[in-house]
C-alpha cells in the first residue's frame, strides 16, 4: 500500500514535472512567435504607409551630420544661452548642452589656455551664471594663436554610452541622433562615464542624464537646430548627410575636416575644420 | 530521471516562465519595436515645441524691420538673438529691446585675442567711451554709411570762385572770426557734401543759402578742391576759458568717426581739428537742437550740456590740423 502510495506519487511528480517542462517549452515557443510577429510588425511598420516618429517625418530618409567651423567662431557664445533656453537646460554655470572653448598659445608657453564659458573668469565678465560672456582677459598678454572652438554631442555611429545603458535609455535613432529616454533613465550615470567627449551631464533636479539632441524636435519639424539658428557667423553647419546638396555635405566635401578622438572607435558625426592637435 | 533533477528542472522552468511572463507584463508594447529603447519616447521628443521661432516667423508683423535688416550686414544675426526667443509672442507680450547695446554688441564685437580678422571688431574704451552702440549704429542697419564722394574739382577755378567766400571764412580759408568755420585744409569730399547741401536746400542758413544757390555743380566742386588744397596751418586758435582736459575725456565719444584728436577717419566727416571754437559749439547746439538735420549726430548730441559743448569745442579747436601720426597731446 505503502510502496503503491510511493510509486503513485512518484509518478504524479513525474507528470507534473513533464507538464511543467511541456509548459515551458510552449511558453518559449509562444515569446518566440510572439517577438517574430513583433518584428514583422515592425518592418511593415517601417516599410509602408505611416511615417515614423512624425506624420510629417520620416527617420529612415534623413541621415544627419554637423559641422563646425572654428576658423569662423567668434566666441560670443549665442549658441550657449540659445541652446540653453531652446532645451530648458538649468540656468547656471555646471550644465551645458553645447559649449565653447577657447584656446589661446601664449608666446613662450608650450601647452594652450584653455577656458571655457562656466571658468569663474568668464562668468565674472557675463556677471550672471544664466548669461555667458568671454572675458578679454588675455588683452593685454602676448597671444601667439588663439581660437574658439564650440563643442557638442558627437552623436557617434557606434556610441559608447548607448553600449553601456543597461536600461535602453539611451539609443541610436534611425536618423543617426542619439537620444535619452527620461522615462527610462534610472539616473545611474554609467553613459557619463563612458562618454569619451564629456559630452552628458547629470540633471539634479531630475535625476536623469541629459545632453545634446541636435534638437530632435526641431529638425524633424524641417528646422535647424537651435544654435545652428542662432549662430551669428556660420560657424555651425547642420544638414542631411543623405543629401548631396545640403549644408554639411557641402561643408564635409569643401573642407578638410576631421573628427574628436577617432582613436576610441566611436566614429563621431561633428565634423570639424581649423583645430588643433590639443583639442580633443 | 533521478527524482531530485527532475524536481531542479521543474523548478527552474516555472522560474524561468514567471520571467518570461514578468518580462513580458513589465515590457512596454513599444519597447523592442525598432530596437532595444522604448520606440514611444521617439515620437514623445520629436512633439516638443520649438523655442526659437526663426525670422520667417517675425516677417508678417515686422515685416519693414525684417526688410530692413536683411538687406543689412547683419542679415546673418537673426531677430532673436537680440530679441530673444519669440516662442509665445506676442500673445505673452513684447519681446525685449536691449537697452545695454555696449553690453550686447561687445559679445561679437570687442577686439578679443581669438576672434577672426573678418570679423569687425572695436576697442571698446576707444572706440566710444562709454556711449551707447545705438547712440550712433541702427542695429538693423549698423554700417554708418559715409561713402566719401570723389570730389573731382579744379583747385584753380575754384580759388576764382572763392573770392566770394573771402569776407567771412578768410582768403586763405581761414575764418577771422570764431563763428565762422575755418575752410583751409577741411576734407573736399565733406566740403562738397555741405556745400551741395545748402545749394539742395537740405540745410539751410541765412547768408550760405542764397550763395550757395547762385553756384553750379561744377562750381561746388571746384571750390571743394581749392579750400581743400589750402594749408591750415595758420589756424591757430586762442586758449578759451573752458575745460580742454573735460573736453578731452568726452571726445572719446567722437574719435570712431572724426579721430581722437579731430582728424577724421574717413573723407565724408569733416575735421574738427584747430576749428573755431565758437563754430564748433554752434553746430552741435544746431544738431542737439534738430536744426541741423544727421542721424548720427542727433544721437551722439542729445546728452550733452553747454558745458559739454563749449569743453568739447575748446578740446577740437585747440588740435592741431595737421594729421598727427601718434596723436599729440594738447
Amino acid at each position: 500500500m505503502k510502496l503503491q502510495r510511493d510509486l503513485s506519487s512518484a509518478a504524479r511528480r513525474e507528470f507534473l514535472g513533464k507538464l511543467g517542462l511541456a509548459a515551458g517549452c510552449a511558453g518559449t515557443v509562444a515569446a518566440g512567435v510572439g517577438a517574430l510577429g513583433a518584428v514583422q510588425e515592425a518592418e511593415a511598420k517601417t516599410d509602408g504607409g505611416a511615417s515614423f516618429p512624425t506624420p510629417d517625418y520620416d527617420w529612415t530618409k534623413h541621415r544627419w551630420g554637423y559641422g563646425v567651423d572654428a576658423t569662423k567662431c567668434i566666441g560670443c557664445l549665442r549658441c550657449v544661452e540659445a541652446c540653453k533656453k531652446e532645451n530648458h537646460v538649468a540656468g547656471d554655470a555646471h550644465h551645458f548642452r553645447t559649449w565653447v572653448e577657447r584656446y589661446v598659445y601664449l608666446e613662450g608657453e608650450d601647452k594652450p589656455r584653455i577656458d571655457s564659458q562656466q571658468d569663474p573668469v568668464n562668468i565674472a565678465a557675463s556677471g550672471s551664471e544664466k548669461e555667458y560672456r568671454f572675458a578679454n582677459r588675455y588683452k593685454d598678454a602676448k597671444v601667439e594663436k588663439a581660437f574658439f572652438v564650440p563643442k557638442l554631442c558627437n552623436h557617434c555611429t557606434h556610441p559608447a554610452c548607448v553600449q553601456v545603458c543597461p536600461t535602453g535609455a539611451t539609443y541610436k535613432t534611425k536618423d543617426g541622433v542619439v537620444l535619452i529616454d527620461h522615462t527610462y533613465c534610472i539616473g545611474c550615470q554609467y553613459c557619463v562615464q563612458a562618454c569619451p567627449y564629456g559630452a552628458r551631464f547629470f540633471n539634479d533636479v531630475e535625476h536623469v542624464t541629459d545632453k545634446c539632441t541636435w534638437c530632435y524636435h526641431r529638425i524633424t519639424k524641417g528646422l535647424q537646430p537651435a544654435c545652428v539658428e542662432i549662430c551669428p557667423v556660420g560657424a555651425r553647419v547642420f544638414g542631411d548627410l543623405n543629401d548631396k546638396q545640403s549644408p554639411i555635405s557641402l561643408f564635409i566635401r569643401n573642407n578638410r575636416v576631421q573628427v574628436l578622438k577617432p582613436e576610441t572607435g566611436n566614429a563621431p558625426n561633428v565634423y570639424y575644420v581649423g583645430i588643433d592637435k590639443e583639442v580633443n | 530521471m533521478p527524482r531530485h533533477i527532475a524536481r531542479l528542472i521543474a523548478l527552474i522552468v516555472v522560474f524561468g516562465a514567471l520571467a518570461l511572463l514578468a518580462k513580458w507584463y513589465f515590457t512596454v508594447d513599444s519597447f523592442y519595436e525598432y530596437g532595444h529603447y522604448r520606440a514611444n519616447s521617439v515620437p514623445e521628443i520629436a512633439a516638443q515645441a520649438p523655442v526659437f521661432q526663426t525670422p520667417r516667423y517675425c516677417q508678417p508683423c515686422h515685416a519693414e524691420r525684417v526688410a530692413l535688416w536683411s538687406a543689412n550686414s547683419h542679415k546673418t544675426v537673426i531677430c532673436e538673438v537680440c530679441h530673444g526667443p519669440a516662442q509665445g509672442h506676442p500673445a505673452n507680450g513684447k519681446l525685449p529691446i536691449p537697452t545695454d547695446t555696449k553690453k550686447l554688441c561687445t559679445l561679437c564685437h570687442e577686439a578679443m585675442p581669438g576672434r577672426p580678422r573678418a570679423q569687425p571688431q572695436i576697442d571698446v574704451a576707444r572706440h566710444a567711451g562709454d556711449q551707447q552702440c545705438i547712440a550712433c549704429h541702427n542695429p538693423h542697419a549698423p554700417k554708418i554709411v559715409a561713402a566719401a564722394a570723389q570730389v573731382a574739382g579744379d583747385a584753380a577755378a575754384g580759388k576764382k570762385r572763392a573770392g566770394a567766400c573771402a569776407g567771412c571764412h578768410g582768403a586763405q580759408g581761414v575764418s577771422a572770426s570764431d563763428t565762422w568755420p575755418n575752410l583751409a585744409g577741411q576734407n573736399a569730399a565733406y566740403l562738397a557734401k555741405i556745400l551741395g547741401a545748402y545749394k539742395s536746400g537740405d540745410q539751410k542758413d541765412m547768408v550760405m543759402t542764397p550763395m550757395a544757390q547762385g553756384l553750379g555743380d561744377a562750381d561746388v566742386q571746384n571750390l571743394a578742391a581749392h579750400f581743400a588744397g589750402l594749408s591750415c596751418a595758420a589756424a591757430r586758435n586762442e586758449s578759451s576759458a573752458a575745460d580742454v582736459a573735460a573736453g578731452k575725456a568726452l571726445a572719446k565719444n567722437c574719435a570712431a568717426c572724426h579721430g581722437e584728436t579731430g582728424v577724421a577717419t574717413n573723407p565724408a566727416w569733416p575735421k574738427l581739428a584747430g576749428q573755431k571754437a565758437g563754430y564748433l559749439a554752434n553746430a552741435l547746439k544746431a544738431f542737439r537742437a534738430g536744426l541741423r538735420r544727421d542721424p548720427t549726430m542727433a544721437g551722439v548730441s542729445r546728452g550733452l550740456s553747454d558745458a559739454d559743448i563749449a569743453n568739447l569745442a575748446a578740446y577740437f579747436s585747440a588740435q592741431s590740423c595737421a594729421p598727427a601720426p601718434g596723436g599729440r597731446a594738447p
